[in-house]
């Protein structure tokens, strides 16, 4: 009996010995790496989205970068898309910003705005080699001339064409330095009934709010103005919906439901991507994707209504946190990423055509022929088409889902086009105020 | 209470010492009790009520989690007043807790009845109906699901091969999307149904005995002793589907992708909540969409309570 | 106190009647029909794992015209780390937890099963409305203070909460069987001059091993599908778990290999089903333990 009481003490202390040191370990860990940054062991966290080809030959660079800067060690964070911006906004307030992270233009002034992140301009030319960047792009990265980030690469929106599909259904192609919008509705209509509903016309443009830009652009509107609105005229986006239904009643495009569930299942499910459809509205660097997944040889066409209103836009930039303690360091990796030659390698155009004039030289030949359409596209666009758009608003980022969710609600009629117009004028309006 | 009666039986000064005796025990009961609770404590305060609490202070303020949160009244609530989506999530909810959940403990109900007549294998009838409720919650499931129901998934390929002519996305079309979720919830009747049997065992077999003596027929020995009997029993199950349906999320933000379309028709209250927190990084206003959840869950709760009283017979236990 | 005939409730029982034979050949024909409708979306999974992934949507059927088990591999390495560095991270994460509600549970249980106290109706009270809160409101206080600590990106967050009983249908559920205990085990040890600890311990906690499998294996089976903590609190890809990983797979921007997909779907459910089977009669009896009062 009187061992059993003592044996219970005992152990009561052993267990609060124990908790007090689960609980201190944490504290002990968090408080050690506040010391004085040595200047040999640097470590950078490093975020991106995208798929498992981007996740592999990133990894590559990054231990192109570690063998070549042995005090420097990255630390990988890499997610699917709609993941990386919740666990962007949760990491950043919770005061975990990565070092070096993957930039959207729909989201660089929310956190340009904030302070997240900092001002690359200091280290041009410096840690950063910018001596050959195609300097017009750099643009596309700054908010009132501060350099909050610094594109990838860049690519344009097209209309990628099936030249085989058009065969099947015994229509020509179209001239795409001269074709109008009811040229496009009218083809993809053809081609329907062409190849007997084996294949659409198109596949829905509604769901990527570039595309309704080039439209006002087309128009001499445009989607934001500089002072961070809307600027566009309700009619005009009218227009653009109007073509979205004129499409549906002659089935141009195929019926909403199925439209959604094309948009979900993601590139490799899309019409072009399953031989099911004829054109469709993609980004330059998806068409070796859309030529893997087809098994054809795909086109990339102007857009209708004239090459005017398109633009080459930064498909992604690379940012550096304001709060890094290692800035440096950090600009000379985002240097890597950019200017190398092997890391140019690797990437290839997989995050547009290059900043880096250079590089985009030594890649040109080790591109695959649907690569190369894509950079050789994006060199005409550039030379024809105005200078890009400015970085949007902040709240840009839930425009585009605003839009999806109106788009949707006119593809199964539940909205008439005036209302929706209405509705995402309100919706949007709000979104970028705030 | 198990406090040992020790008494000795000397004279005056007893009573009192068996008292301070009963207090002290009482006193180290006490202190033992709140020992044994200290990890519950702890966890109450820093992991459940603090959070809580904090999240009802940030429902009064605006909150874009980059910037600190600033003090905005009543602001949030008077947002949600005429937020159409709110309104919209709170019917799809509504919607799928009312239709999916009645529907759910009638197939568990029926199968634990079916069941419960002494068939052979009942072990291996149970593994097979409650599989799907264990793997029902799970992202593979969600993923799985959508797949089936799209345009050339499982189900309307099974249609095509019965003969019916079926070219609908049932995930893709905001007529039915919301139906293929009150579905998987059906689909996951294993767990009530489990509680289920076990209530029908305990119901005392000379009840059904003296009933069919009277000559009462199987629906009327159902009608008369089952169900009455059952009735705690439904009320559990009730609740706690009640509950859990309020709260659904993976499963919708799996089959919608995360937007609860097509065009908000899979927009379930927990979606919603999680889009404007982290989508919109409104956290301010999630804030306040999650007490109002937290709101209309116990208030529901407690009307259920009430209503018990009028059917949940309670025996003479 | 009908404890004892509690705990022997599960015997085989005799319904009201034996039904007739054709009844009852017809009443089995129906239940495996049903459940083979239950289940056929879990076999056709399985059966187009084996499947290369082109052929995984012609066709319905169970039987795989082409068979692979090649998408098992290439599930296995589609992501940086294999499959099985995500099968490791959720294992610990669920042995955590597992130990984590086993002890924190077990004491708030025994505390409102078997002790009286003060208050102690509003914190039982307290504790039964803890199962109803939300946990989307939860999650962003709790990550910023974690953050604070600087424990995100550790299995900290997913695994302290366990240590602290958070976890209240589990103490709901050991409470509820501990009631069923009779107490005469424990004064015998009380008048022996047992303290609380030692009646815990040594007399408690052995009776309730039912109880106890019951929570590890709804533990197990809970945190092996958790998702949206795991996503939010878990940053480096090498920390993944696997529902997380399985997301991943499903990437809009790029390609979803189905027949990889379903092969580690597959594998992730294996689990949960291998404790299931190996559980069952502990997971009825806990679910109709807590049904019953």
């Amino acid at each position: 009996m009187r061992a059993q009481h003592i044996g219970r003490r005992r152990r009561g202390r052993w267990l609060w010995a124990a908790a007090a040191a689960g609980l201190a370990t944490p504290l002990a860990v968090a408080a050690t790496p506040a010391a004085a940054t040595q200047p040999e062991e640097v470590t950078l966290r490093f975020a991106w989205w995208g798929g498992e080809g981007r996740h592999a030959y990133t990894q590559e660079i990054i231990d192109l970068y570690e063998a070549d800067n042995p005090h420097v060690s990255i630390e990988p964070e890499f997610i699917d898309w709609s993941d990386y911006w919740n666990r962007l906004a949760t990491t950043v307030a919770g005061g975990d910003t990565p070092d070096v992270m993957q930039m959207d233009l729909r989201y660089i002034a929310e956190y340009a705005n904030r302070g997240v992140l900092a001002d690359l301009g200091p280290h041009l030319g410096a840690e950063i080699d910018d001596s050959s960047f195609d300097t017009p792009l750099l643009a596309s990265g700054q908010i009132g001339g501060t350099q909050y980030a610094l594109p990838t690469g860049v690519n344009a929106l097209a209309v990628v064409a099936d030249p085989m599909a058009f065969e099947q259904a015994g229509v020509e192609m179209p001239d795409d330095t001269s074709w109008t919008w009811d040229d496009f509705v009218e083809i993809g209509a053809q081609i329907t009934e062409g190849t007997g509903g084996d294949v659409w016309g198109a596949q829905d443009k509604g769901y990527n709010e570039s595309n309704l830009e080039i439209f006002l652009r087309q128009r001499g509107e445009v989607l934001f103005t500089e002072d961070g609105e809307l600027g566009f005229a309700p009619e005009s986006m009218a227009e653009w919906w109007q073509v979205t239904l004129d499409q549906l009643e002659s089935e141009a495009i195929p019926p909403a439901s199925q439209t959604v569930e094309v948009e979900n299942a993601g590139i490799d499910q899309s019409l072009l991507a399953t031989n099911t459809g004829a054109m469709g509205f993609w980004w330059s660097n998806q068409l070796g994707a859309l030529a893997d997944a087809s098994g054809r040889d795909l086109e990339l066409l102007r857009f209708p209504g004239g090459s005017e209103g398109m633009y080459l836009k930064a498909s992604m930039l690379w940012s550096m946190s304001a709060d890094t303690e290692h800035p440096e360091a950090a600009a000379e990796f985002i240097s890597f990423l950019l200017s190398d030659e092997r890391a140019g390698e690797l990437m290839l155009v997989d995050r547009g055509v290059p900043l880096d004039v250079d590089i985009r030289e030594s890649i040109a030949d080790a591109l695959d022929p649907a690569n190369a359409k894509a950079a050789e596209f994006v060199e005409i666009v550039g030379a024809e088409a105005e200078p890009p758009p400015g970085v949007p608003p902040q709240g840009a980022g839930e425009v585009q889902q605003i839009l999806w969710r109106l788009n949707e609600q006119v593809l199964f009629e539940q909205m008439s086009i005036e209302d929706a117009v209405a509705a995402f004028i309100d919706e949007a309006t709000a979104a970028i105020g705030g | 209470m198990a406090v040992s009666q020790l008494t000795l039986q000397p004279a005056d000064g007893t009573k009192v010492a068996t008292v301070r005796r009963r207090d002290r025990l009482r006193r180290r009961e006490n202190a033992a009790a709140y020992a044994f609770l200290t990890p519950w404590f702890v966890g109450l305060v820093f992991i459940t009520i603090g959070p809580i609490g904090a999240s009802l202070y940030l429902s009064f303020t605006d909150y874009p989690l980059l910037d600190a949160p600033e003090w905005i009244g009543l602001e949030n609530y008077r947002r949600m007043a005429s937020d159409l989506r709110f309104r919209h999530s709170l019917e799809v909810t509504f919607k799928y807790v009312g239709i999916s959940v009645p529907l759910q403990l009638a197939f568990a109900l029926l199968l634990a009845v079916v069941l419960d007549k002494g068939i052979r294998g009942l072990p291996l009838y149970r593994a097979v109906y409650y599989l799907p409720s264990l793997l029902g919650s799970s992202v593979a499931v969600a993923i799985l699901w959508r797949q089936i129901f799209g345009t050339e998934g499982l189900v309307n390929q099974l249609l095509g091969a019965i003969g019916v002519d079926a070219t609908t996305g049932w995930v893709s079309h905001p007529d039915y999307a919301l139906w293929t979720l009150i579905l998987l919830n059906v689909w996951t009747f294993g767990s009530p149904m489990i509680i289920f049997l076990a209530g029908l065992r305990q119901i005392p077999r000379e009840l059904y005995e003296a009933a069919e003596v009277d000559g009462a027929g199987p629906l009327r020995r159902f009608w008369r002793v089952t169900l009455p009997l059952l009735t705690p029993i439904i009320f559990f199950n009730l609740v706690l589907q009640v509950i859990g349906a309020f709260q659904s999320f993976t499963q919708s933000f799996i089959v919608s992708n995360g937007s609860g379309g097509p065009a908000d028709s899979t927009l379930f209250y927990s979606l919603y909540l999680y889009q404007q927190g982290f989508g919109r990084f409104d956290m301010g206003y999630a804030a306040a969409l999650a007490w109002v959840l937290l709101m209309i869950v116990a208030t529901i709760t407690a009307i259920q309570f009430l209503a018990a009283r009028k059917w949940v017979f309670y025996g003479d236990r | 106190m009908a404890t004892a005939s509690r705990v022997d409730a599960f015997g085989p029982l005799v319904g009201a009647g034996k039904p007739r034979p054709k009844l009852r050949l017809l009443t089995h024909v129906c239940l495996i029909a049903f459940g083979f409708a239950m289940l056929y979306p879990l076999l056709w999974m399985v059966a187009s794992s084996f499947k290369p992934t082109e052929i995984v949507f012609r066709s319905p059927g169970l039987w795989p015209t082409q068979f692979t088990i090649g998408n098992f591999a290439a599930g296995w390495n589609a992501l940086t780390s294999t499959f099985g560095r995500y099968f490791f991270n959720s294992a610990v994460i669920a042995a955590g937890s597992i130990v984590g509600n086993l002890l924190s549970c077990s004491l708030a249980a025994y505390a409102f099963a078997r002790l009286e106290f003060r208050l102690k109706r509003l914190w039982f009270a307290i504790m039964l409305g803890t199962i109803m809160l939300p946990i989307h409101v939860q999650i962003v206080p709790q990550y910023i203070m974690f953050s604070k600590l600087d424990l995100i990106n550790t299995y900290w967050p997913l695994i302290l909460p366990k240590l602290l009983a958070t976890d209240a249908f589990f103490v709901f559920l050991m409470v509820q069987f501990i009631r069923g205990l009779p107490r005469e085990l424990d004064d015998a040890a009380r008048i022996d001059g047992c303290g609380h600890w030692s009646v815990f311990w040594r007399i408690i906690i052995p009776l309730s091993k039912p109880a106890l499998a019951t929570t590890a294996i709804f533990t197990f089976i809970w945190t092996w599908n958790d998702f949206l903590s795991q996503l939010i609190f878990l940053t480096d890809p090498k920390k993944y778990t696997v529902p997380v990983a399985l997301r991943s797979f499903v990437d809009a921007t790029a390609r979803t290999p189905w027949g990889p997909l379903f092969a580690m779907s597959i594998t992730s459910l294996a689990p949960v089903f291998g404790f299931f089977l190996a559980g069952q009669r502990y997971l009825v009896r806990g679910i109709a333990t807590t049904g019953l009062k």
